[in-house]
């Protein structure tokens, strides 16, 4: 039995559907249509304790709505999902007590006050004992490097300042597992790096749960060890990274810069991209070109300067699994 | 008890500074609250200088019925702001972060906001009026008499309360309820500044069965005044406020707790 468990958990969502044109809005006032949107269709996976798992796909996936059930706001329509013996949506209140949670993209800081009045509010709330409050909130200050701004209003702190109280905030009742939904949305490199850098180190220091979901693949190269995609509403990816690209990647590129401005002339299988000045890419199959023969073929034709191999970003590979093509 | 004391202080202490940061604001915002009704009171009192009485009632039994109103509202609005509010608050998915915390939702979404201007304006005018009626309505109180009136008033905030969270419950399913509220709620209220008795058999049927206004401050008046014009009506109502409330609450936290499996959140 995992920490985490997921069993074949389905749910689906009644939208409304508009009808078009002023007859249509009328005929939608008395007489609603509905359509059934399945949001996640039987997903299945576990998570070990102190794992640290991204968990991506396009907008509208179903990312979002599973981690909505995993942390007891919403009910699945089947399947079951267990955490640590808790099922969230059931016994909500015990269960969300062991987690934390940061939206990118709503703070859960009181906007017209000091920071720290925050923090105060939710140690009533967890009713979390002083002296791991006090623990909790120095070690947060000094990691996240808050002292500059933790007597500010809320409404005075950057955007990065904000995240990062707003992180300090999920986490100051010592959860066993954190969800982190685009915790870096919007925020600078520099910004990003410290974020990062922090998470990574509570999961070190802690042995805390990680959950992650994202648009920025850079936030899970540098964080996690394991990906869950989801398209659709159903897990199309789960394993490591390096994982996905064995699996998904047999496109290599070769970035070759020539002496001279010259023609390339077409090769079988190679696809040519110009680059700046001199430089062409060449985008091909492991499997359908050998790249000795390839550069052999370059290096006795052409007068090369430079050439260097690269595997594709991972970026590129998560976009090829989103189109599916 | 001693921590749900602490924590509600503390959500009181956190709104009590986020107002603080706009003094001015927050005093301006009452006074507007307290001019906005006083209105309404104003154009009662001169009608009936002209007019010395409506259908038996006076001037002085009138301010009466009238300051149940307000005191049960500036009373009603401390505790059930949130609901008032709550389309909103499922709108903007800010209901997930109630979620997401060890405690009731519902006690969570009366405790973290209150609506003081609102509670301050007409509470006070409903002191106000009161203290200006009470004597002069021939009531001789008696401690049972005082202790019926606390009894009523916190009637007419369950009452007023429970229709508040209906109308939140509702938001599970149409996610937008304002209007059904303005109907329902606001409209109706400005007929329960007038004895129900003045009005048309449906008006007084929505009164006391649909929107049950008259249970807030009709009735309970009556159980003081004893106007003739009760005899319209069961003789018990005049004393069922309390009951009233305290059913009709919890027939809504049934159906509040019912519909809360149907919260479907927001997209992000």
């Amino acid at each position: 039995m995992s920490f985490i468990e997921v069993s074949k958990v389905s749910k689906t969502f009644r939208v409304s559907k508009r009808q078009a044109g002023v007859t249509g809005m009328i005929a939608n006032l008395f007489v609603p249509k509905y359509e059934k949107r399945k949001a996640v269709k039987d997903v299945s996976f576990s998570i070990n304790e102190g794992e640290m798992v991204g968990f991506i796909g396009p907008n509208g996936a179903g990312k979002s709505t599973t981690i909505k059930m995993l942390s007891g706001i919403l009910y699945p329509d089947s399947g079951e999902i267990k955490v640590d013996g808790y099922i969230p949506y059931k016994q909500r209140k015990s269960y969300v007590s062991r987690i934390g949670v940061v939206f990118g993209q709503k703070s859960q800081l009181q906007w017209d006050l000091p920071v720290i009045d925050s923090f105060e509010l939710l140690k009533a709330i967890y009713r979390v004992p002083d002296k791991v409050y006090r623990n909790n909130l120095e070690r947060f200050t000094e990691m996240l490097d808050m002292n500059a701004f933790i007597n500010q209003p809320v409404r005075q702190l950057s955007l990065g300042q904000r995240m990062r109280a707003d992180i300090a905030a999920a986490l100051i009742h010592s959860p066993e597992i954190v969800f982190f939904d685009e915790p870096t949305i919007g925020v600078d490199v520099v910004g990003k790096e410290r974020i990062r850098n922090f998470i990574r180190e509570l999961n070190r220091q802690d042995n805390v749960t990680m959950i992650f979901t994202t648009h920025d693949m850079q936030d899970i190269e540098k964080t996690c060890d394991r990906l869950i995609i989801i398209d659709e509403g159903s897990k199309v990816y789960d394993g490591s990274l390096q994982g996905i690209r064995k699996k998904y990647s047999t496109l290599r590129q070769l970035d070759v810069e020539f002496a001279d401005d010259v023609e390339i002339q077409p090769i079988n299988d190679v696809k040519i991209v110009n680059m700046e000045q001199n430089k062409k890419r060449f985008v091909f199959e492991s499997r359908e070109v050998r790249i000795n023969e390839l550069m052999n073929t370059l290096l006795n034709k052409y007068n090369v300067k430079d050439i260097s191999i690269s595997e594709p970003e991972i970026e590129s590979i998560i976009r090829k699994i989103y189109n599916r093509d | 008890m001693k921590d749900i004391a602490n924590l509600v202080g503390m959500y009181m202490k956190t709104t009590a500074k986020s107002w603080f940061q706009y003094r001015v604001d927050t005093v301006l915002k009452s006074l507007a609250v307290f001019l906005r009704e006083s209105t309404e009171i104003i154009v009662i009192y001169f009608t009936l200088l002209k007019f010395k009485e409506l259908n038996g009632w006076d001037i002085y039994e009138m301010l009466f019925l009238y300051s149940l109103i307000f005191l049960t509202y500036g009373i009603m609005i401390i505790f059930f702001t949130g609901l008032r509010d709550f389309g909103s608050t499922v709108r903007s998915g800010s209901f997930d972060r109630f979620l997401l915390r060890p405690r009731g939702e519902l006690f969570q979404i009366i405790f973290v906001n209150s609506d003081w201007f609102a509670a301050v304006g007409h509470g006070s005018l409903g002191v106000v009026l009161f203290l200006v009626s009470a004597g002069r309505v021939g009531i001789s109180w008696t401690p049972a008499l005082a202790l019926y009136y606390i009894f009523s008033i916190a009637g007419g905030v369950l009452i007023q309360g429970a229709v508040f969270l209906f109308l939140a419950s509702l938001n599970f399913f149409l996610l937008e309820t304002g209007s059904l509220k303005e109907l329902l709620y606001y409209n109706m209220r400005r007929f329960a500044g007038y004895p129900i008795s003045i009005f048309h058999r449906f008006i007084q049927f929505l009164m006391i069965y649909v929107m049950p206004f008259a249970f807030v401050n009709y009735f309970p008046a009556q159980y003081f005044l004893r106007k003739s014009d009760i005899n319209a009506f069961p003789e018990i109502f005049m004393h069922i406020t309390p009951a009233v409330g305290a059913v009709m609450y919890l027939f809504a936290y049934l159906f509040w707790r019912y519909s809360l499996r149907f919260y479907k959140s927001s997209g992000n």
